[in-house]
């Protein structure tokens, strides 16, 4: 299940003590390590960290030029565009050359991105078809275990259409599928990205369904006879026992937040964000961040895509003192315009790891429990070159993944650099092994 | 099934089953209980079955009385069963009663069963409420719902009953993980909830997102455009009937008449007709196809000439190729300052294309004719003035009746000039786009269709498909949405400039009035100040088409809540498969204003309700209710009411709902007519919803239902199984008895018929000719290739074979157990395993190892039974394939000496010993499994009277299966129910 982007808010049922930390605009969360200590449920020790991977997402490419890095460690050098990055050497990996192979060929824009995740040809035309994306992979594999399997959020709202290549410009707005025909709905809206963190709507609305269910039981258990009552109360019973189930665990909660609050535990916190969309671009962003960073940290979802912008992206940076929008800006991407543009990404990248790298847990810190990947659709915004992407990674996942490093697969030869084997090498890492995925059916050496 | 009288056949001592008969009036007192059974049980039983952890979890030490026993019937079947296969106790055991101590408790359970059917003969029994089944469930929405969603993809498989079905609540249960299941399930039919300016419907597949919403509405427009009959040769050939009528001895021929049984439109045959026929086309292209149409010779013999098809194609081809040459074509609108790729101005440019298909460019006296010359000269320009004037007047009427396109379902970029670009572009698939880059918006163009070719109901439902095609995909605000993106931030960027800042495409209200007016007021000032003022008209016209869309597309939004709502009661009343009270209804709309009041949008909210429909008793449950007035003086059986029944029927004989015609009669109330009721029964049976009966029924009696998941077979040994095979393997019985069901075919062909179905695949298998049609074709005198009814079908054959080898063993179980009704216990622990591949099996063949196991008497006493059934089927391999040589290259031996000391070899053998000592048997069971089916519980003693009815109904009706089913559904058990116990239960 991903975020819908239906409106649902609070409802009647709603527990007190929420409501007045709501008025205070402030609302409190337990993260994963302090809810395994209060809850009790094991030794605090004994409980390995999850394990989060989140896709952060930007259209249009890079200004080549100026996107690289040499040596490595904390000799590392930068590339101008990377100087956001430069107080985070060490922490993450520069990597250069991957390619997704079905993204080649096609012509430009939505064709390199709508299969970004899934290394999958994409169809033309009025009928969708591409494949499943690596996060939705991920969440059907092991989404389980989190109270939402993914999150899919995103900046920019996505358009429809025909491109000129005839590919549906649907593919240029969602990185996320979660059948080779349908895109995940994105989340765009910070108020109820939040809201479906803490308080599952899917749960609630189901709770109500439940409801209804075991009022119709008992009045029809009254019309049977004796033998029909048993089967009825059958059903009666499992309804019961899967709403309690719900309601025993939200409890939990409760307690568990409070106990941690009167013991001065660390506890999450968060304003909720208004309703509607942000005006300005740079605070939708680093709501999403926020709200990105709490899930991880509270643990209620550890797969995660954020859209920062879109493909073919109509977001205005006047705070860059840039004029045009992001795509036309893309096409001077030698220009120092654009270069601001990637630069204001790469600070909020920055941002959401010294985010994550600022919350404990344990001896380490979410972010060493992450992997955080920021990737483009092609390489030149000018040239429209998707024979290789940028990609960053941050978090050592759980001390699986190496950071400080410079990898570049340029002239690795095209089997030795699929971003489908990177792919795969991330999934290892998360728990889901498979055997091929997209065009790969080997792990990216090296990684 | 019942255990009871299945035996007598295979030199079974038949003692018991007569011992009930012969003893009618054998006293049963409960003393007899306490004295001489309860002590069998307390020396030989008790040892095991008592206690916290009784074996195979059954105690029998809660049996005291004969009351006790008797309510418990089912499980004491099985003792029974147990103790007449010597089975119990077992026989490592050390204490072994004697045998004339176990005949005697055989006895008593046999009398005891014999008394309590004496006093309840043709007792409806109790049958448990029960959840619908996995495979009821997915029939059932797909009946309710019209689309195939199989829910239950996700599910547990069913457990079945002792009779092998997964239809009774003896085995249906559920449990809180099957809830969250039934949730998804529920929450996945809603997710296909197709929102309608009137109602709602399903689409087959989940229509939650944009995309899919798209790819619905339009492919449903494009899919009735293909649909329409738009060959002009198909109209002349029409017209040619027409005209022919007499000659052709059809002289009330209408018009109408000729149009439809050529398929075609009458509507635009009329209008062909009247051009065809009238008077003063002297030059141009309508006299030179006039001219071509009075060649053509009239019927001979009532026969077409040669020459007719050849010249109506000459005629089409004339106008196709003509046609376009004479069109119009638009140039961007002249402008300067706004981009010709604009939405305004592209819409102006598809609306210039729309209104003018019919329209003559005027320039045939320009064209270049000379290439007709040869073919009519009438189409050549003429000489002088007057003929001229005429032949452009021709064009005109031309034009006026073939349009340059009927309708356009594919548009590339509008705003084009370079023809290398609209070349690609029209590969596109962009259907029913309105040519607009990069941003989303349809346009409708199909006037030329609708004026000349639909009729009246034709026209209603296409325009009421563009209707649905906004209010679907939200297409007005969607469309707007992406102008005002692109406008702002691709080129030309127009809206780059600041006065446009305040209009952002992500703002909720964007599309209201007075966003609408005041972008509007922005927008053409400055239009004014960089355009033309024509350009700023088109503009001007653009945001009001806009706002009038957006605006309609609102109030359709408002105006269809209410009909949604009627839609949800329907649909209620639909899924309970019974009329709602008046509470009921209520209820439900007060549960969707209780999620309204949750701040839940409208569509989720129906969503949700339907989910709570779904997810209510009175639809994944089949139950009963008590007559509410009456309870307590019901008594102890009543009848069902008609829609009980229907529900029932429909259960039985389509594993889902009933349809609308039972449920009229449900209405009527006159199902409780045993005649309308046999009636529906044999409707039921010719629908092609019976076939549902075969799969069901069939697939779980004959135990081939997972068959499609069968993967024993190694395909590198055998290449040619592959998953079409397997799948046709399964479809064949499922055919067989399917159209034995449709056409009351005799049963008895399930053991004899000489024919069989097959397609392609499966005929290659068998080594049969592939059926010319290239799918199922019943293929006579089967005998040929060795095949013929149930006995030689590939899927038994392969399923009861091990991989690489075939199983006697477990092919000749089959028949025996299957087929025959038999009970054999199951194998004891540590029987030797034989290699699963016939390669590795030594010097011996497969026979003579079962030869060696079979003198082993612990082994011999139940394989007698059967491994000479699966020995007969020797020449068929491990996949069913006939074979006279097994793996290893040892001829095969399909001779088998029958446990009745006849012996016969192969299918014939096999049959012949059917013929004179199975047949009996296999009607019985047959019988016996379908009247398990048909009423979702266990046999009881009571209904030995009814089987006794339907065996001998059956013999004297030439076997036909549909008698079989009328007597069923008209008994006493199918027809009513019982509402307490048979008897007061003191022992509960």
């Amino acid at each position: 299940m991903s975020v819908t982007t239906s409106p649902w808010q609070r409802n009647s049922h709603e527990i007190s003590r929420r409501r007045f930390l709501r008025g205070t605009g402030v609302v409190m969360a337990l993260p994963w390590l302090e809810s395994i200590s209060v809850w009790g449920a094991e030794p605090a020790a004994a409980a390995a960290a999850p394990k989060r991977l989140a896709i952060l997402f930007m259209g249009n490419g890079v200004n080549p030029q100026e996107w690289w890095a040499t040596s490595s460690g904390a000799d590392i050098e930068l590339g101008p565009s990377l100087a956001p990055m430069e107080p985070l050497k060490g922490k993450f990996n520069y990597i250069k050359g991957l390619f997704n192979k079905a993204a080649t060929g096609v012509g430009i824009h939505p064709g390199m991105t709508g299969n970004l995740l899934s290394g999958v040809p994409l169809t033309k035309g009025a009928e969708l078809h591409g494949g499943v994306s690596l996060d939705q992979v991920l969440a059907s594999r092991i989404g389980d275990q989190t109270v939402q399997p993914s999150m899919v959020l995103g900046c920019e709202q996505p358009v429809t259409g025909y491109h000129e290549t005839n590919f549906s410009m649907a593919y240029s707005s969602h990185i996320s599928w979660s059948s080779p025909t349908s895109p995940v709905p994105m989340e765009v809206y910070p108020s109820l990205a939040f809201d479906s963190l803490f308080e599952n709507r899917g749960s609630q609305r189901n709770l109500s369904v439940l409801d209804r269910v075991r009022d119709q039981l008992s009045s029809l258990g009254r019309q049977v006879s004796s033998a029909d009552k048993g089967k009825l109360d059958e059903y009666f019973t499992s309804v019961r026992d899967v709403e309690q189930r719900a309601q025993d665990m939200r409890a939990a909660k409760e307690k568990a937040e409070a106990n941690a609050t009167n013991r001065g535990r660390t506890v999450a916190m968060m304003a909720r964000p208004d309703n509607g969309l942000p005006e300005d671009i740079r605070e939708h962003m680093r709501l999403m961040c926020d709200i990105l960073a709490l899930a991880f940290q509270t643990d209620k979802t550890r797969i995660a895509t954020l859209l920062l912008c879109r493909d073919i992206s109509g977001l205005f940076y006047p705070f860059l003192n840039v004029k045009l929008a992001h795509h036309l800006a893309s096409h001077e991407d030698t220009g120092e315009a654009f270069m601001r543009i990637n630069q204001f990404y790469l600070a909020q990248y920055a941002y959401l790891i010294n985010k994550l790298a600022a919350m404990p847990e344990g001896e380490t810190t979410v972010l060493d429990n992450s992997c955080l990947v920021f990737m483009s659709n092609m390489w030149s915004g000018s040239q429209h070159d998707s024979t290789k992407v940028p990609v960053l990674t941050a978090g050592t996942l759980g001390g699986t993944l190496e950071t400080g490093r410079v990898l570049d697969y340029t002239d690795a030869g095209d089997d030795n650099r699929k971003l489908c084997s990177f792919y795969l090498s991330l999934m290892d890492r998360m728990g889901a092994k498979l055997d091929k995925f997209g065009d790969a059916t080997e792990r990216l050496t090296g990684l | 099934v019942s255990l009871l009288l299945t035996l007598g056949a295979l030199g079974l001592p038949a003692s018991s089953s007569q011992s009930a008969a012969a003893r009618p009036q054998s006293t049963t007192r409960s003393d007899t209980f306490d004295s001489s059974i309860k002590p069998f049980l307390q020396m030989y039983c008790y040892g095991c079955h008592r206690g916290n952890q009784p074996a195979a979890g059954f105690d029998l030490t809660v049996y005291d009385t004969q009351e006790s026993v008797l309510n418990d019937q089912r499980r004491w079947n099985l003792v029974l069963a147990r103790l007449k296969a010597a089975e119990m106790p077992p026989s490592q055991s050390r204490q072994q009663p004697a045998a004339a101590q176990r005949q005697s408790v055989i006895d008593w359970i046999v009398a005891v069963n014999a008394e309590e059917a004496r006093r309840h003969p043709n007792d409806p029994g109790i049958v448990l409420a029960r959840r619908l089944s996995n495979a009821e469930y997915d029939y059932t929405i797909h009946d309710l719902t019209g689309v195939d969603v199989r829910p239950t993809k996700e599910f547990p498989v069913d457990p079945a009953n002792q009779a092998g079905f997964d239809n009774s609540g003896e085995s249906l249960a559920m449990s809180p993980a099957l809830v969250k299941k039934y949730l998804d399930a529920a929450r996945t039919v809603a997710d296909h909830i197709l929102f309608l300016p009137n109602g709602f419907k399903f689409a087959p597949y989940p229509v939650v997102t944009d995309a899919d919403r798209d790819k619905y509405a339009v492919n449903r427009i494009v899919e009735f455009y293909k649909r329409q009959p738009l060959d002009y040769a198909d109209y002349f050939y029409a017209a040619w009937r027409y005209r022919h009528r007499a000659a052709l001895r059809q002289p009330n021929m209408t018009l109408a008449d000729a149009a439809k049984s050529a398929s075609v439109s009458a509507t635009y045959l009329n209008r062909i007709w009247a051009m065809l026929n009238a008077p003063g086309e002297d030059v141009g292209p309508l006299a030179a196809i006039q001219a071509r149409w009075r060649s053509l010779p009239p019927p001979v013999d009532r026969k077409e000439p040669p020459v007719l098809r050849q010249t109506v194609e000459w005629m089409r081809d004339l106008i196709v190729g003509l046609r376009p040459r004479v069109a119009m074509t638009f140039d961007n609108f002249p402008q300067r300052g706004i981009a010709a790729g604009s939405q305004s101005l592209v819409l102006w440019k598809d609306r210039q294309y729309a209104e003018h298909r019919t329209t003559y460019k005027g320039n045939a006296l320009e064209l270049d004719m000379t290439g007709y010359a040869e073919r009519d000269p009438l189409l050549v320009v003429p000489e002088t003035e007057a003929a001229r004037a005429r032949y452009q007047e021709s064009f005109t009427r031309f034009c006026a009746l073939f349009p340059d396109q009927f309708y356009v379902s594919e548009r590339g970029r509008m705003f084009l000039t370079n023809p290398r670009e609209i070349a690609s572009d029209a590969q596109g698939h962009r259907l029913l786009s309105a040519g607009f880059h990069s941003q989303m918006g349809y346009f409708r163009d199909d006037q030329p269709l609708y004026e000349l070719v639909l009729d009246a109901q034709q026209r209603h439902e296409i325009d009421d498909l563009w209707t649905e095609l906004d209010f679907i995909t939200l297409a007005p605000t969607r469309q707007f949405k992406q102008f005002i993106w692109f406008e702002r931030a691709e080129p030309p960027s127009f809206m780059a400039t600041p006065q446009f800042n305040s209009f952002r495409s992500e703002d909720d209200d964007i599309t209201s009035a007075a966003k609408i007016a005041q972008l509007a007021d922005a927008y053409l000032a400055k239009a004014r100040e960089v355009s033309t003022a024509d350009a700023a008209e088109v503009v001007a016209d653009y945001f009001d088409r806009m706002n009038r869309s957006v605006r309609a597309l609102e109030n359709a939004k408002t105006r269809a809540e209410p009909s949604h709502l009627d839609a949800l009661v329907a649909f209620a009343a639909r899924a309970y498969r019974r009329p709602l009270t008046r509470t009921e209804s209520d209820d439900l709309l007060a549960f969707y204003r209780s999620l309204r009041a949750q701040s839940l949008s409208h569509e989720d909210a129906i969503r949700d309700a339907l989910a709570s429909v779904l997810m209510s008793p009175h639809f994944c449950y089949r139950v009963d209710t008590l007559p509410e007035t009456t309870a307590a003086a019901a008594g102890d059986v009543r009848p069902l009411s008609d829609y009980e029944l229907a529900n029932r029927l429909s259960y039985f004989l389509w594993s889902s709902m009933p349809d609308e015609e039972l449920m009229k009669h449900a209405a009527a109330g006159d199902l409780d007519k045993p005649d309308v009721l046999a009636a529906q029964a044999r409707r039921m049976m010719q629908h092609r919803r019976a076939r549902r009966l075969a799969t069901e029924f069939a697939g779980n009696w004959l135990d081939i239902r997972r068959f499609e998941e069968h993967n024993a077979v190694d395909r590198e040994r055998f290449p040619t199984f592959t998953n079409e095979l397997r799948e046709a393997m399964f479809e064949e019985p499922i055919r067989f008895v399917q159209d034995i069901i449709q056409r009351n075919g005799s049963v008895l062909d399930f053991l004899y018929g000489n024919y069989t179905f097959v397609n392609p695949v499966l005929a290659r298998h068998y080594a049969m000719p592939e059926p010319a049609a290239g799918t199922w074709t019943r293929v006579d005198d089967a005998q040929k290739y060795s095949r013929g009814g149930l006995l030689p079908m590939s899927v038994f054959l392969t399923k009861n074979a091990p991989g690489l080898r075939t199983s006697p063993v477990k092919r000749g179980y089959w028949i025996v157990h299957r087929l025959l009704g038999e009970y054999i216990p199951a194998p004891p622990p540590n029987v030797p395993v034989l290699p699963t591949d016939e390669t590795k099996l030594g010097d011996l063949t497969l026979r003579e190892t079962l030869e060696q196991h079979r003198a082993n008497p612990a082994c011999s006493s139940c394989h007698a039974k059967f491994d000479s059934f699966g020995l007969a089927f020797e020449g068929y391999g491990p996949v069913g394939e006939t074979r006279d040589r097994d793996l290893a290259g040892r001829r095969v031996e399909t001779v088998a000496t029958f446990p009745d000391g006849s012996s016969g070899a192969g299918l014939e053998g096999l049959r012949a010993f059917m013929r004179a000592r199975g047949q009996a048997e296999f009607v019985d069971t047959l019988t016996r499994q379908l009247l398990v089916y048909a009423l979702g519980r266990s046999l009881l003693p009571s209904d030995e009277p009814l089987l006794a009815d339907l065996r001998k109904d059956l013999s004297s009706n030439g076997y036909r299966f549909g008698y079989l089913v009328q007597d069923i559904v008209t008994s006493r058990q199918f027809t009513s129910k019982r509402v307490t116990p048979t008897a007061p239960r003191t022992s509960q």
